[in-house]
């Protein structure tokens, strides 16, 4: 590649991920020449320029056509600059609850974890404009080891410690797994760029190896859905969520978790679309079920085991692991309406954790602990706590009025339009949203009728703006959810995604 | 001179990889249990070079993707065996079934 190449591409295309990278950078740079003592907090400030900025970039890219760069392994298209506005405004509301609680123990304020944030995020991005195999990989790679480190920042903290190996252990063996289905995708077609695989799927001469194909799917998925924190592979979230600091598990939960489900999206429609299975035509057909099963398993296992649970990170845990079941529901239908409803659920479900996860941040500094006790009487002494709290738990829940229920009717209806229609899993779907009721619910009830002697809580001020606009969101998204719609329909065209395979395959995909 | 077969090269990598997964789900030393990812990881690298010369297909990028799978599992073992330190430096031990403080 010489250098006429290199200028050739159109690198404004690669703005959001270059200010990301040089904000980063600057950051690393300037905390090593920072007094020990001092404060880390104006590299948040620093740092939330530099995600808005991403963010002010992407809004100014909104027009721009499909292009491609890199050999065609950098892609912005509509669903890379939907899925980066969540994956940029999550990491924003991120960094605000980060950075002002009051942490007088330097040891505990350090700078590292801002850069790692932003690196984890580059990675997240990236994932979201790759339509090559080994690019996708790299930033699902950025993205898992820079979270392992912020995993485990708290040194002294034994818990942290221990959950950041749990997380670096099963991400390992998670990350081995999807190359081992790569390495078969790979094989089979001989490209690793996506839509490249994508058209040689059609290829009569993999009808042979079709049984090779399921398999290669099969483990690949399997080993994606470690993101999400889908069963099985759930067991790691509790035990990491708990561990973590409260601002990276509110980062685990909401953007790393959106950053799965567009690996999920990228990988697995486009590679997948077109190849044969082993009975039948479409393999995405065959394996319906299996996705089915395994989004029922993970909306059970996640609401009933949420049940029993007194610590209030563990159990949103859990819950975090249900809602990724709600959202694999539309997967699994495969509709034309799949990245609508993904997407504007992940907005919701954005807005509801991370003002849950401020509110527990605020609580847990002030009571260190993160017991459910802590919650008790928080109507009587803090009221401007108790009632956007009790709107995100509402919203976590699916009542009306709230940005959850629109998602979750969406989904819901989506899964019973469909031809044929998924009742059972809707049924499931159902029932387990009634059994997480009672768990939501019970937050509520320890805020609102038990007492405590504790004192009224002081809130900062950052928190205290996250608070106020992830509230407003989750309520205006429940009265007026054509706010959001409008927006994705007006400046989004789903059918890019498929741009480059539709010459191609017309039927496959437009059912 | 005789090639070896595309089966027996994916064979020996299904088998290392199938080592690999037992022995990161039952070895009790945490550093046997990192190692052990590095062998799931190392079949995969075989899979990608086998695939990049015999598949239907040959291609030259079966070995670059293998590149970045090899410099990629070297940042997963560096963090990992940091984070084991600072584990090591609080609990004073690497057994994977004590590091169990966090149960319901």
């Amino acid at each position: 590649m010489d250098l006429d190449t290199l200028l050739s591409f159109k690198w404004s295309v690669m703005a959001p991920e270059f200010i990301i990278l040089g904000v980063a950078t600057l950051l690393s740079v300037i905390d090593l020449f920072m007094k020990k003592e001092s404060s880390r907090t104006p590299l948040a400030w620093l740092a939330g320029a530099g995600v808005i900025g991403a963010l002010a970039a992407i809004f100014m890219q909104l027009d721009t056509e499909v292009t491609s760069i890199l050999f065609d392994t950098y892609r912005l298209d509509s669903f890379s600059k939907a899925f980066k506005i969540l994956l940029l405004l999550g990491t924003l509301l991120v960094l605000v609850l980060a950075s002002n609680d009051k942490k007088e123990d330097v040891e505990e304020n350090r700078g590292e974890f801002y850069y790692l944030l932003l690196a984890a995020l580059l990675g997240a991005m990236m994932m979201a404009s790759s339509a090559d195999l080994i690019t996708l990989f790299v930033g699902l790679e950025l993205l898992s080891l820079s979270s392992y480190i912020m995993a485990g920042l708290e040194r002294q903290n034994k818990r942290s410690n221990e959950s950041a190996f749990k997380y670096v252990v099963s991400g390992g063996i998670a990350t081995a797994i999807t190359l081992f289905g790569m390495s078969y995708v790979f094989g089979l077609t001989g490209e690793t760029n996506l839509f490249l695989i994508a058209q040689t799927m059609q290829d009569p001469e993999l009808l042979k190896h079709s049984f090779l194909l399921m398999f290669a799917f099969l483990i690949t998925f399997a080993g994606l859905t470690f993101k999400i924190a889908a069963a099985p592979l759930h067991m790691w979230a509790p035990d990491v969520y708990e561990g973590a600091p409260v601002p990276v598990t509110a980062f685990l939960s909401v953007v790393s978790k959106t950053a799965g489900f567009v690996i999920l999206l990228r990988f697995i429609i486009i590679t997948f679309i077109a190849a044969p299975g082993i009975d039948s035509e479409s393999l995405l057909l065959e394996v319906q079920p299996y996705v089915m099963a395994l989004a029922a398993a993970t909306m059970i296992i996640g609401n009933v085991t949420a049940l029993r649970q007194r610590n209030i990170k563990r159990m949103f845990a859990y819950s975090s692991i249900a809602q990724a079941g709600y959202i694999l529901v539309p997967f699994v239908s495969n509709s034309s309406l799949l990245f609508e409803l993904i997407w504007f659920y992940l907005l919701a479900y954005l807005f509801m954790n991370i003002g849950a996860f401020t509110i527990i941040q605020v609580l847990s500094v002030q009571e260190k602990s993160n017991d459910i006790s802590i919650f008790r009487g928080l109507f009587k002494r803090s009221p401007w706590l108790a009632v956007p709290m009790t709107f995100f738990l509402l919203s976590l829940a699916g009542i009306p009025i709230t940005a959850g229920f629109v998602g979750k009717f969406g989904i819901f209806m989506g899964a019973l339009g469909l031809e044929p229609a998924h009742y059972w899993l809707a049924a499931v779907m159902m029932a387990t949203t009634l059994v997480s009721y009672v768990y939501y619910f019970n937050v509520i009830a320890v805020m609102f009728f038990r007492d405590s002697e504790r004192t009224r809580v002081s809130v900062p001020r950052g928190m205290a703006a996250v608070l106020a606009f992830c509230a407003v969101s989750t309520i205006l998204l429940g009265i007026m959810p054509d706010l959001a719609l409008d927006f994705f329909y007006g400046n989004f065209d789903i059918n890019e995604f498929f741009m480059n395979i539709e010459a191609v395959d017309t039927h496959t995909h437009d059912h | 001179m005789s090639a070896v077969p595309l089966p027996a090269y994916l064979m020996l990598a299904l088998i290392l990889f199938c080592i690999g997964l037992f022995g990161a789900l039952t070895k009790r030393n945490a550093v046997i249990v990192l190692i052990s990812i590095e062998l799931m990881l190392n079949a995969v690298n075989i899979n990608l070079v086998a695939f990049a010369k015999y598949s239907l297909n040959p291609g030259l990028t079966g070995q670059i993707f293998s590149l970045f799978t090899i410099t990629v599992a070297a940042a997963e073992a560096a963090v990992g065996l940091a984070i084991l330190i600072a584990l090591y430096r609080n609990r004073k031990t690497v057994n994977v079934d004590e590091m169990d403080t966090m149960k319901r």
